[in-house]
């Protein structure tokens, strides 16, 4: 390595910066777990870690009902992951020599490398999604359940409905949405990231109405509220878009289409009539369709004598992928996921009255990563610090 | 040269004298149980009731109830009278729980006039018309205020609990607690029959007396003559007996009970009376007096009698660790589980890892640092355990997702190492400011090795709780399909390693020295404190109520603490009275 390379390097691999970039991310996870008193978890997880830059409002660390405003500018988990990288990196080009002593160190860094590579990769490619099976039911969809999508159906073909979907961050753009595979156009009046719904009286004048539809049967409107809390695990974000669909530039209506419609036991759709055609439209959890499809043939409950406390659950499901020649039962229960073609299946929930199972869908093509990583890094730590210690003991032996 | 080296070999019998006064200490918490009365309170408390999805020993149950209720595991009885205040007529004795649960059951009337419901809050003391100074009431006492308490108790159930104020919580505490005493009295009703056939199929006693003529309505019919049938007559019998206050009666009964037990070959019998007498051992009380008397010792040997008062701390210091470990090791037989289960246990297991790793610097040292260092930390999470018990049983049981020997086995207990090697190395930064800037006990020499000790402890911090966190990524993946979620509880793990990889760190580039490094320890014990009990505090967890408004005041006390010992070892090295910073020169001395 040439001298005015070093130079470089020598303050980008300093100790000094490692230690300022530790007591970054410190504060940076501190402020990360504070604001899922307010945020959801994946918001917190977007804003915070896998960001560039945040600004950390200073009302996260107080009590709520202070109203302190202000923000700290600060710099988001990826540049201090990042930095955090090019320093470690920096330094072992530098300084390090290779040498035995320095084995576990070296060891280490690298399972800590590959942790962050393990991390990124996560957020690059991996994703997550639910698959909800009724006892019996057969089901070849799951769905993210961070995100909805407008679908509008065209029932009028008996062999299989054509389905058009809307994605979230259309709705959430607002305005006109003209397609020509839409048999009508949509104005998106109004869309909540989550939503109350409530009774029409006590619904605030200037808030959208809907005059069709479910919401005018029910006798209910909507207004915005705060997404649901990271802290509070059984909450979820309920949203809500206020429709009007328009037939050539003709207000056909105003439509509520909500989550919450949808995830009901009897999903409640919303009835168009266009054109002299039924269509349906309904907010739903975005869908993403499968080659297989999952049948669930039992769902258990335990609980401990006497009590409702969760002992555990476990589904047996038939697993039916007539392209890849499969066709087996599999159980699913705590701990105990199935794998299948790059995608695990973990036992997540259940519905009411144990008449369904909730299963967790994940494909994460870096899995495997941080297994290596720590196992690394576990295997440097003992070589380090048990070469530290045996040198120690061996001091105080010989004086 | 430094105290610690003077020649003081007199006086080599006063650590034995220690030692051996520690172990009759210890020795009397092991003497057998005894009724206190003619009834076989003993025998009946080993019998099993099922609780929370527990089975357990009557004992346990009564201790535990009773507990809730009052704060206490006894209370001062006498003839119809029972009373927990302190300050009590005379004539009333200190009496097992397990008697104050046979008169709520079998005397309900007389039971409901004891004195032994705590309240506190004084608005809720307000409510009840109370203007003189008590903390205990009678449930009689409550029923006359009904129909205040009752529209009271109906608004907080309507309440969700993380909206609640301080009143409210202790409201609610009350109404669960007078619903407790409502099925104490019912205790007829509880699963109180174990099943012959090894199955799940507890009785309770009603069900338990269906003769073998009503086979038609299902399986839970009994034949006389069997196991069922005879326990729960057997039972009744005991029962009535006590009602009747006819101790021979009740002593059959009981002793039928247990040859019935023993004749089915009911599985956990003798787990029942091990935990029993457990409870009556109560190890931690005793191990928390040995601690008080170790930091003593320890903090006496700096002032003068080093050589014998630091062997004596050290001696008694294992005898705490034995008991300690006794403790432990019978919690995790008795629950058929790995140490850690719940919060509880964590404060109990980071206490033993602390003063286990204390133990260790200690016979390395021999300076009194280690066992002063063991000792408040054994003694601190031994009272923070105590106050979590205050909430019931100690062994619940866990929800499914924990429900798994081989994780909580190595991430649980590998991360509550690392929680006590953390805090211990911050108590040794304690002890380095204080000391240093207080007294002139700390040499140069010894401010060196307690740094030393410090950064060892910090290494091996940072190894459990990298290992601990990293295992818990695993099982996450294992049952989630995410190795990392950024959750609140995964965070604080994550914290821990950062802060100790930050002064390992900081100590390699030379950026702090030898207070540099113990004020950053202490530091650590405010991270360790959020990861642990924090994290749990944000959301107001669903079994924390009760305890959260008192552990968030404590853990503010504990933070100012900790940041207030920090500014204290910041102040220039002039006000330091120990010469902590000044080398000997040893070379001038020889000149």
């Amino acid at each position: 390595m040439t001298d005015p390379f070093r130079k470089i390097l020598k303050p980008i691999a300093s100790v000094r910066l490692t230690v300022w970039l530790l007591a970054l991310s410190i504060f940076l996870v501190f402020a990360g777990t504070w604001a899922q008193i307010d945020m959801g978890i994946w918001s917190t997880l977007k804003t915070y870690f896998r960001s560039f830059f945040v600004m950390i409002p200073l009302q996260i660390f107080l009590p709520r009902d202070w109203n302190v405003p202000g923000a700290i500018p600060y710099p988001g988990g990826f540049v201090i992951g990042g930095l955090l990288m090019v320093n470690l990196l920096a330094a072992h080009a530098t300084r390090f020599k290779f040498s035995k002593a320095r084995t576990g160190i070296l060891l280490i860094h690298l399972g800590l490398i590959l942790l962050l590579l393990g991390e990124v990769t996560t957020a690059m490619l991996a994703n997550e999604a639910n698959m909800t099976i009724d006892e019996g039911q057969t089901v070849n969809f799951t769905e993210d359940i961070r995100t909805v999508e407008l679908a509008v159906i065209d029932p009028s073909d008996p062999e299989s409905d054509r389905v058009v979907v809307i994605p979230a961050r259309i709705l959430e753009k607002g305005g006109l949405i003209q397609d020509r595979r839409l048999p009508f156009e949509i104005q998106v009046e109004a869309y909540y990231k989550n939503a109350h719904l409530l009774d029409r009286k006590n619904v605030p004048s200037n808030v959208v109405m809907a005059d069709r539809g479910t919401a005018v049967q029910f006798a209910v409107g909507a207004v915005s509220r705060p997404e649901a809390s990271g802290v509070k695990q059984n909450q979820s974000n309920m949203p809500v878009a206020m429709v009007s669909v328009l037939d050539r530039g003709q207000k056909v209506g105003t439509w509520m289409t909500a989550l919450y419609f949808s995830l009901i036991d009897q999903p409640e759709f919303e009835r168009v009539e266009v054109g002299g055609e039924t269509y349906w439209m309904t907010l739903r959890h975005k869908r993403n369709y499968k080659s297989y499809a999952m049948k669930l043939i039992d769902f258990r409950h335990d609980r401990y004598i006497g009590t409702n406390t969760p002992k555990n659950y476990s589904s047996q499901i038939q697993l039916v992928d007539p392209a890849h020649n499969e066709n087996r039962e599999a159980l699913i229960y705590m701990n105990n996921p199935l794998r299948y073609r790059g995608e695990t299946f973990y036992q997540a929930s259940f519905k009411s009255g144990d008449t369904g199972t909730i299963l967790q869908v994940v494909r994460n093509p870096g899995w495997l990563l941080p297994y290596i990583a720590c196992t690394v890094g576990a295997i440097g730590m003992l070589l380090h610090f048990g070469l530290s210690l045996s040198k120690f003991l061996k001091k105080r032996t010989a004086r | 040269m430094t105290e610690a080296t003077k020649p003081s070999g007199g006086k080599p019998w006063l650590p034995i004298v220690i030692l051996v006064l520690g172990i009759l200490y210890l020795g009397s918490a092991f003497r057998p149980q005894s009724n206190g009365t003619e009834f076989d309170l003993v025998g009946f408390g080993r019998l099993p009731v099922i609780d929370q999805g527990r089975v357990k020993p009557l004992d346990t149950y009564a201790r535990t109830s009773l507990m809730v209720l009052s704060n206490k595991q006894t209370l001062f009885m006498g003839e119809g009278v029972a009373t927990s205040e302190r300050k009590h007529p005379e004539g009333l004795e200190k009496t097992a729980a397990i008697n104050w649960l046979l008169d709520v059951v079998t005397r309900p009337e007389q039971a409901r006039q004891y004195t032994m419901m705590r309240v506190d809050h004084p608005d809720i003391l307000g409510l009840l018309g109370v203007q003189e100074e008590r903390q205990y009431f009678s449930i009689a006492e409550m029923v006359e205020n009904a129909e205040v308490l009752g529209a009271q108790f109906d608004m907080v159930q309507q309440t969700a609990t993380s909206e609640m104020t301080g009143y409210q919580r202790q409201v609610l505490k009350l109404s669960n607690g007078f619903s407790l005493y409502v099925s104490l009295e019912g205790l007829m009703g509880w699963l109180v029959v174990p099943p012959s056939d090894g199955s799940e199929n507890w009785l309770t006693l009603q069900a338990a007396s269906h003769a073998g003529h009503d086979h038609a309505s299902g399986d839970h019919t009994t034949p006389a003559g069997t196991f069922e049938y005879d326990y729960q007559v057997a039972l009744r019998s005991a029962f009535d007996a006590y009602a009747l206050n006819d101790p021979t009666r009740f002593n059959a009964a009981v002793a039928s009970c247990t040859s019935l037990l023993e004749t089915t070959g009911y599985p956990t019998l003798g787990k029942h009376s091990f935990e029993s007498y457990f409870n009556h051992v109560a190890p931690f009380v005793r191990t928390m007096a040995l601690y008080v008397l170790v930091f003593v010792l320890a903090a006496f040997s700096w002032l003068g009698m080093s050589r014998p008062l630091a062997r004596a701390a050290l001696w008694v210091l294992i005898l705490a660790v034995i008991m300690h470990t006794f403790g432990l090791t019978a919690r995790t037989w008795v629950q058929g589980r790995p140490p850690v289960t719940n919060l509880y246990s964590s404060a109990i297991f980071v206490g033993w890892g602390a003063s286990l790793l204390g133990m260790f610097l200690e016979r390395m040292f021999r300076s009194g640092i280690g066992a002063a260092t063991a000792a408040s930390m054994g003694f601190l999470t031994l009272l923070v355990a105590h106050h979590l018990s205050l909430s019931g049983d100690t062994m619940t049981m866990m929800q499914a997702v924990l429900d798994t020997n081989f994780w909580l086995a190595t991430h649980v207990t590998v991360i509550t190492l690392g929680y006590s090697a953390t805090y211990l190395a911050g108590f040794l930064g304690i002890i380095f400011i204080l000391r240093g800037v207080l007294t002139k006990s700390v040499s140069f020499d010894e401010g060196k090795n307690l740094s030393r000790m410090i950064y060892g402890i910090v290494a091996f911090a940072t190894l459990f709780s990298f290992v601990g966190t990293i295992l818990g990524g695993i099982w996450a993946d294992q049952s989630w399909g995410r190795f990392w979620g950024w959750d609140p509880k995964e965070n604080g793990a994550l914290l821990i390693v950062l802060w100790n990889a930050l002064v390992l760190h900081a100590r390699w580039g030379g950026l702090v020295r030898q207070r540099g490094i113990a004020s950053l320890a202490v530091a650590g014990n405010i991270i360790t404190s959020w990861s642990w009990f924090g994290t749990n505090m944000l959301g107001v967890g669903l079994h924390a109520y009760g305890f959260i408004d008192s552990a968030v005041f404590w853990m503010a006390v504990f933070v100012t603490s900790q940041l207030a010992i920090i500014g204290i070892g910041s102040l220039p090295m002039r006000f330091w009275r120990s010469p902590v910073f000044e080398k000997p020169r040893r070379e001038a001395t020889t000149v």
